[in-house]
């Protein structure tokens, strides 16, 4: 009997763990650390896996397994309301742009944006990756948070607007680099 | 005066949350608004240095910890069990080699099939795309503008938001060179007329040029980037199609 229910389930499984790179990143988005996005993969992954059956449609997945995995975070906010690293990654970020080169080579772009998503409120962070790293649409990222779409939507908007800033900001403190095309 | 495009709908229109008629109404409107089409582009490159910002996170320590952790013995066995894992595995691959389905990247709309398509994500995305040329070929350059105009009018039609590159290196920076190219009137209106269009040539090609003492002016519209390969693998790793032309 066993045997039967585990060949039934099967097929389920492997879909689970294949997410795992996708919701890794989006967790590295949210928190900027690769262990605590690493434990948060794989708390949902495990969730998700108890929880299978209360999946309806197999298409929905991702946006089911991104769902618990924002409980997960939630959670974990809750439980470190204490932990507050926001001081670093603005130490972060002004150190990098003075150099020169900041913001012109790859690396560097690579390294400000993350410091500026870092910087921004929580709520906007998770808006923004959910967005921009997996292409959710607005209607599904409202599902997966909670949240009305008119809030996805002013969240979006004003983290984008901050990002722009702050990478404005960024940009020049660097000198001026006549030949490299920022993309910007 | 028409009245102010919202941050919000901007937003929406690059995440394409727009329906066609919606679209192409604000695609119009920025063809005539040089600022509506400034904050559009703004918009779309903070998305694309998001993607690009977040393309590899970095891999968390515990992995590696976890991985060497496993004291020796059971190491071997894992790495016997490994082998037979990836013994079956390949032998299973072997058998159904005929079954695979082609797996080489879907070409956006109708693309010459002589020309080299390649995109990192499973199906290629047509609104991304970038067409490079290297060579001066006079038949090639018209081949890449007229490919160019092909996608920028297909997506207008369907009331798809296109961003499409031409990205030039090698002797193909002629096309792009103020006196050299012979389609620089063509390239200039193309560059009015569609916004999301950008002419991007070679610094390195450009630095080579000089090198022999030929003195490269760029065409108005075009832009230098630091090397056209650089380019190129940024944007793969955005999510974007490449085409050779």
């Amino acid at each position: 009997m066993t045997m039967i229910t585990r060949f039934l389930m099967g097929p389920l499984r492997p879909g689970i763990e294949a997410l795992r790179p996708v919701l890794y990143r989006i967790a590295y988005a949210w928190c900027h650390d690769p262990a605590l996005a690493d434990d948060l993969v794989q708390e949902t992954l495990s969730k998700a896996w108890v929880r299978r059956a209360q999946l309806r449609e197999e298409a929905a997945l991702k946006a089911w397994m991104v769902a618990i995995m924002n409980h997960c975070w939630l959670d974990h906010l809750r439980s470190r309301r204490d932990f507050d690293d926001v001081d670093d990654l603005q130490d972060t970020l002004e150190s990098r742009a003075d150099s020169p080169e900041a913001c012109c080579n790859r690396e560097q772009v690579v390294a400000c944006v993350r410091a500026a998503v870092a910087r921004l409120p929580q709520g906007q962070r998770q808006v923004l990756a959910l967005v921009d790293l997996e292409e959710f649409s607005y209607a599904e990222v409202a599902g997966i948070l909670d949240i009305p779409v008119g809030t996805v939507m002013s969240r979006l908007s004003r983290a984008r607007a901050s990002l722009k800033n702050m990478l404005d900001t960024a940009t020049q403190q660097a000198a001026a680099q006549p030949l490299l095309r920022r993309v910007k | 005066m028409r009245s102010f495009v919202s941050d919000e709908s901007l937003n929406a229109f690059i995440d394409g949350e727009f329906d066609v008629a919606e679209s192409e109404s604000l695609i119009a409107r920025m063809r005539d608004d040089p600022d509506l089409a400034q904050r559009v582009g703004t918009l779309r490159s903070l998305q694309s240095m998001v993607r690009l910002a977040y393309a590899e996170p970095p891999v968390a320590q515990g992995w590696v910890e976890r991985a060497a952790a496993v004291p020796p013995r059971q190491f071997m066995q894992r790495c016997a069990f490994g082998c037979l894992i990836l013994l079956a595995g390949l032998s299973g691959g072997w058998a159904l080699r005929s079954l695979e389905p082609q797996t080489a990247a879907v070409v956006p709309a109708v693309v010459k099939s002589d020309y080299q398509t390649v995109s990192l994500a499973r199906v290629a995305d047509p609104n991304r795309v970038m067409l490079h040329i290297d060579s001066a070929a006079p038949a090639k350059m018209k081949a890449v503008l007229d490919q160019a105009e092909f996608f920028l009018d297909q997506a207008e039609r369907q009331g798809r938001s296109i961003q499409l590159e031409v990205i030039a290196n090698s002797h193909g920076l002629s096309l792009l060179r103020a006196g050299v190219s012979p389609y620089a009137d063509r390239i200039a209106r193309m560059g009015k007329r569609h916004a999301s269009l950008q002419f991007i040539a070679c610094s390195q090609s450009i630095a080579r040029f000089s090198h022999e003492g030929q003195v490269v002016v760029l065409l108005p519209t075009a832009k230098a980037a630091p090397t056209a390969l650089g380019q190129i693998v940024t944007r793969l790793q955005q999510g974007w199609t490449y085409v050779r032309v």
